[in-house]
């Protein structure tokens, strides 16, 4: 199967988010709100950066000074005083952890870890305060006393880490308002500009399916924006279009007048004439012949009238059910279809749909005799009706040599016929009436593979559904 | 099977006709036509006198142009209708399309017939509209033609006593063939009143229809009561003898 040849573009209307998603001043709104997280992310990071430096350094500054008052503590007290204040201070815990080491490796006081090196390091170890006992890590600085034993001091990092998720949290916070307030103030911005947009959209998809009166409003009063000028301009291309579609209309009709007096003319005279000769002369056969022609011209003509008549809608139609016309039409081929070495079969369930009764009877007809003509004998014709969701579906298929996908698109085109010489009967008018009388309905008609053979589908709007359109 | 004669207005007075067409080749050429099928033609040129002309009830069928100068000729139809004159009504129109067709229907007219037609559509047309009007036939329950009945209360019909199976669309097509049973029937009558279809098949499915039915009333080797009438159409009648 192949996609929709002729469509009306009525039900492409995307919805909810998908409608969104496509719409230009969101996509703006979404693209700020992107650079807004991005923008506070790296400041985030680098505050994080900066901050974390800051808190290094003031540590340090506290835990030297925590050094220089315990030294001083060696020099006013004596040596061996220090345990006793490093395990008090421990006890009395002012933010720093210990650890005293005599020359012999013996501890003396205080509970960090060992650490692996003089000077600054970092370790992981549980704080002396009662309440936690999770491994945290400590900034530690380690120096060797006059009598060779090792005093460490520490600071516990995770105080630091408070800080940083604080800011963090600020952070994050700031972030969302940000984006949020972009998505507000974008939305507060277009509303009004997607509303006429969807307004001129709205006018369009109106007059394509033929309501010519539809134009879009356009604001009274105040210098015209961008956005009035889009309408006025549109609305001056409506007015055109109306005003060349009234007069092809007019034309039209005036055509229809003017040439079939003259031909109905031209063929009494010649139904006159052979009632004057002899039935069997040869003058009667070319006479007939002549009539024949006429004929052929009268019905290309017809074909031609009915076709922009067609188009010509002033009324909506009722709901009527497919399955009942196509039974009917079916029928009506049957025994010619059967006289003729094809197969039809028939699969109708009801299937309802705006439409005019004595139109669709047409397009079965025009399909059917399609199938006749194009098709070798034996071939199975199929002719069905289906109703789903998406609407009702009549489809007439058969098994022949079908249509080339690169030639669908030209087929429905009026006087194209796929055979190479126009001698065959017909005006190649069929398929594009059946296409226009599609259009009418709303219906997408679509030509497709029917693996082998051609398949036909019109699938018609569900009833009700073309009326909001 | 086929003659090559119309055979158009059998009954004992001639049919009186009203045409009211503003384009007067035309005009003659039909009131020729109508004139050659045993039929009495008045013209008339525009719509006022038209009107005048129907209101006095002195016509069997009213053939009117939809286009006419003076009035349009949907009012032509809706006065006498209004006025209680029941005559029935012919359009004669160069517009096609289904919704003037309804339209034309709607205000009063009988029938519709699209330029170019032939004098044989007129013709038929005509004597078909003029057998509406004693009105007694229409309603008849039981038709006749030969020794084939056709029981319209029952929907069946017999040969010679014999009942013969029909199919919903045969006994239509036969139903209407008896209805105007001697009168030349075309093909797009058949097409409108039995079909319902208002456009022209390529394929001949009158004819292929006609050919079943034929082969299920008439009895093998007799001449069939259905006549071709060679570019008019089809008549039942009993067969010449």
């Amino acid at each position: 199967m192949t996609g929709p040849l002729d469509s009306e573009g009525l039900a492409e209307t995307p919805r909810g988010l998908a409608r969104l998603s496509r719409n230009t001043g969101m996509r703006l709104a979404l693209i700020q709100v992107v650079i807004v997280i991005l923008a506070f992310t790296l400041a985030g990071y680098l505050a994080q950066a900066a901050i974390s430096r800051l808190d290094r350094d003031i540590m340090r500054e506290h835990v030297r000074g925590e050094i220089a008052s315990l030294r001083d503590e060696v020099i006013q007290k004596g040596r061996p005083h220090l345990p006793y204040t490093v395990a008090k201070r421990t006890r009395l815990w002012r933010g720093f952890d210990y650890r005293l080491v005599r020359a012999d490796g013996t501890l003396e006081a205080g509970r960090l870890p060992e650490p692996s090196e003089m000077g600054w390091t970092e370790l992981a170890g549980v704080p002396s305060r009662t309440d936690d006992a999770s491994l945290h890590r400590f900034l530690v600085f380690t120096e060797r006393l006059a009598d060779g034993s090792r005093l460490s001091v520490g600071q516990d990092l995770s105080i630091a880490a408070g800080q940083m998720w604080a800011v963090n949290q600020v952070l994050f916070l700031c972030g969302a308002l940000g984006a949020a307030f972009c998505l507000a103030a974008s939305f507060a911005f277009n509303i009004q500009a997607w509303r006429r947009i969807a307004q001129v959209a709205r006018s369009a998809r109106l007059v394509s399916a033929g309501r010519l009166d539809v134009r879009t409003p356009v604001r009274p009063s105040r210098t015209p924006d961008d956005l009035d000028e889009l309408a006025l301009a549109f609305n001056g291309m409506l007015d055109r279009i109306g005003a060349l579609i009234d007069q092809l209309r007019q034309v039209t009709t005036d055509i229809a007048h003017d040439m079939r007096t003259p031909l109905t003319r031209l063929r009494h005279k010649i139904e006159r004439l052979r009632g004057t000769l002899d039935p069997d002369s040869s003058q009667a056969l070319a006479v007939a012949r002549l009539d024949d022609d006429v004929g052929e011209i009268l019905r290309t003509f017809d074909a031609l009238l009915q076709l922009s008549e067609i188009s010509r809608q002033d009324r909506p139609d009722a709901v009527m059910d497919l399955a009942g016309a196509a039974l009917h039409v079916a029928e009506a081929f049957r025994p010619d279809i059967e006289a003729s070495g094809r197969r039809l079969d028939v699969a109708c369930v009801p299937a309802p749909a705006a439409a005019d009764p004595a139109l669709i009877a047409q397009v079965c007809a025009n399909l059917l005799e399609n199938a006749l003509r194009h098709t070798p004998v034996g071939a199975r014709i199929r002719l069905e009706t289906s109703a789903g969701e998406s609407g009702s579906r009549l489809r007439i298929a058969d098994d022949g040599p079908g249509v080339p996908a690169e030639a669908r698109e030209a087929a429905i085109k009026p006087f194209v016929r796929l055979e190479a010489s126009r001698t065959t009967k017909g005006s190649g008018l069929g398929l594009s009436i059946v296409a226009a009388i599609a259009r009418r309905s709303g219906a997408r008609m679509m030509l497709g593979d029917a693996e082998p053979g051609l398949v036909v589908d019109l699938v018609f709007p569900p009833p009700g559904a073309a009326a909001d359109a | 099977m086929t003659e090559p004669a119309a055979s158009a207005a059998r009954a004992p007075l001639p049919l009186r006709v009203l045409v009211i067409e503003d384009e007067r080749e035309t005009a003659e050429h039909m009131r020729e036509a109508l004139v050659a099928a045993g039929c009495l033609a008045d013209l008339a040129e525009d719509g006022p006198t038209g009107l005048d002309q129907a209101l006095t009830g002195a016509f069997d069928v009213l053939i009117v142009d939809r286009m006419i100068p003076g009035l349009d000729g949907l009012s032509v139809v809706a006065r006498p209708r209004a006025a209680g004159v029941q005559t029935p009504i012919l359009f004669v129109t160069s517009m096609g399309a289904v919704a003037d067709r309804v339209d034309g229907l709607h205000a009063g007219g009988d029938d519709y017939l699209v330029k170019p037609f032939s004098f044989a559509e007129l013709n038929a047309r005509v004597a078909a509209l003029a057998r509406r009007s004693p009105a007694p036939l229409r309603e008849r329950t039981l038709l006749h033609c030969a020794d084939l009945t056709l029981d319209r209360l029952e929907r069946a019909a017999a040969r010679d006593g014999q009942p013969v199976a029909l199919l919903p669309l045969e006994y239509k097509l036969l139903e209407y063939l008896m209805l105007n049973a001697g009168q030349v029937v075309t093909r797009a009558m058949l097409l409108e009143k039995v079909w319902g279809f208002h456009f022209d098949p390529r394929t001949n499915i009158v004819e292929t229809h006609l050919s079943r039915l034929r082969a299920k009333i008439d009895p093998a080797g007799a001449p069939s009561l259905i006549a071709t009438v060679r570019g008019e159409g089809y008549v039942i009648r009993p067969p010449a003898t």
